[in-house]
């Protein structure tokens, strides 16, 4: 008769374990916290407030954007870093990586300094007087695009690397051209990491600050996201709003998390 | 006076330490060609360089008597089965099948059509609305053969098409390529390794050795 226990006891394993639970009851318990610190009475408080919604909708519409346009350009940057090697491929390689590591600062002051160039403010002020980037909401856009492109890339070049590539040689001995063999073969194939590096790429810019801060500013109703309302509620005293936030924030990023772990992207989170 | 579909004229690729050169080869229209030859020796490379997946650095390719050297894998009409047969996974077998006809923009009804008819064909009708996830490595190269049919292919390369499946299999698909060949007057280059596949099939055997062909015969079909 077979035991269905192993011969080895669960000692080693029970050992192991204790680290995990240790972080997972540090997560859990900060996570908690301020669920627990919200009343009725602070929810109220924050939806009364009209800049609330303005910075919950600008919130939205510029990660939404963002995301858009970073999957826009990391499904033909991932494609190329992926199928092709190239003189000076590992260093675009590696510079699509730099917005990951880079600190969120630096990279503000970077696109800051940009804008300080005769291209860069012909860029910013050459059509519109007021600025088009500099203190204004499509500068908010610019800086979650250039963090979250770089974790799209990341993630759909990843999908396209596990991809044979024989499938698309196959396509073409089939009478289909390049074209045609990337949207009937290279993208249905590439669709859970593209999907994958979409949601990775929202959640990750949906929480960005420090750069956004330098580049777009807090004006209220104007440049105000979720994370600077946090940031503004806590300035002026109001915590109890400023938890309704972050509450709300956590809400949607866990949302994310579970559209990402539905379409089983769960080897993609970096 | 017999045509020759396929000519290959002193071609020659290298690629790392492997050397093809000056291979030549002519196959005659409706004809049925094995090539064998060790592993490595270049009858993938020389499959691919018919499909236009490759380029020779010399020498001419010939289809019908027109050079294809430049011309892309798409407009060459070729119908390719690989090895591991290469099913599309995202897509049902009828999906595979049809493929080749949606890429050329055919009609509805003439894509059904000719579903319909490779997979009475090849005894697959069964199978059409199943996903190719899950069928047996028989019925992938069925479907893989179908999926290369469907278009109607003037020339018909098979590499290696009954090697990953078990031994009854094979003698049966084996059989069922030289009825197919048969039925449709179609021209085939088969790479085969076993003894038993190239009995079964063959017009004419070469092998393929250091890069060139050497020792082709013909074998005896009545």
């Amino acid at each position: 008769m077979q035991h269905k226990k192993p011969l080895y006891g669960k000692s080693f394993d029970v050992f192991l374990a204790v680290p995990l639970v240790i972080y997972l009851l540090l997560i859990a318990g900060l996570t908690l916290a301020v669920f627990l610190a919200i009343t009725p009475k602070s929810i109220l408080q924050a939806f009364e407030d009209r800049a609330i919604w303005d910075s919950i909708s600008l919130s939205l519409i510029t990660t939404t954007i963002s995301t858009f346009f970073s999957v826009c350009v990391a499904i033909p940057a991932g494609y190329i870093l992926s199928r092709h090697r190239f003189p000076g491929h590992s260093i675009a390689d590696t510079l699509v990586d730099l917005p990951i590591v880079l600190p969120p600062l630096v990279m503000g002051l970077c696109v800051l300094l940009f804008f300080n160039t005769s291209v860069g403010l012909w860029l910013d002020r050459g059509i519109v007087e007021e600025g088009l980037f500099i203190y204004q909401p499509l500068g908010i856009v610019l800086v979650q695009f250039i963090v979250g492109c770089a974790f799209a890339v990341r993630v759909i070049k990843s999908g396209f690397d596990s991809m044979d590539p024989n499938f698309e040689d196959m396509a073409m001995t089939l009478g289909a051209n390049r074209w045609q063999t990337f949207y009937k073969v290279t993208l249905p194939n590439a669709a859970p990491s593209i999907m994958a590096g979409a949601v990775i790429s929202w959640a990750r810019i949906f929480g960005l600050f420090g750069p956004i801060l330098l580049v777009a500013g807090t004006m209220r109703g104007r440049t105000e996201i979720m994370p600077t309302t946090i940031f503004l509620e806590v300035s002026i005293g109001r915590i109890e709003v400023a938890l309704v936030i972050g509450a709300l924030m956590i809400l949607m990023s866990m949302a994310m998390l579970i559209v990402l772990k539905r379409l089983g992207g769960k080897g993609y989170l970096l | 006076m017999s045509v020759n579909e396929i000519e290959l004229e002193q071609i020659c690729f290298r690629i790392g330490t492997f050397e093809m050169s000056d291979l030549t080869l002519s196959i005659r229209k409706g004809e049925y060609f094995v090539l064998t030859g060790h592993n490595g020796s270049g009858k993938t490379l020389l499959i691919k360089m018919i499909t236009g997946l490759y380029r020779p650095e010399n020498g001419t390719i010939r289809l019908m008597g027109a050079i294809i050297n430049d011309l892309s894998p798409w407009k060459r009409n070729i119908g390719y089965v690989p090895q591991e047969g290469l099913l599309f996974p995202d897509r049902s077998v009828r999906g595979n099948i049809r493929f080749g006809q949606e890429v050329r923009r055919v009609g509805e009804k003439q894509i059904t059509e000719s579903v319909d008819r490779v997979a009475r064909l090849l005894n697959i009708v069964h199978l059409l609305d199943r996903p190719v996830v899950g069928l047996s490595g028989g019925e992938r190269q069925r479907v893989a053969l179908a999926r290369a049919l469907a278009f109607e292919p003037r020339v018909l390369l098979l590499d290696e098409p009954v090697s990953a499946i078990d031994e009854n299999s094979r003698d049966e698909l084996c059989s069922e390529l030289r009825r197919i060949q048969c039925t449709l007057g179609i021209t085939v280059l088969h790479v085969a390794h076993a003894q038993r596949e190239i009995d079964l099939v063959a017009d004419r055997v070469g092998q393929i050795k250091a890069g060139g062909l050497q020792n082709i015969i013909a074998l005896d079909r009545k």
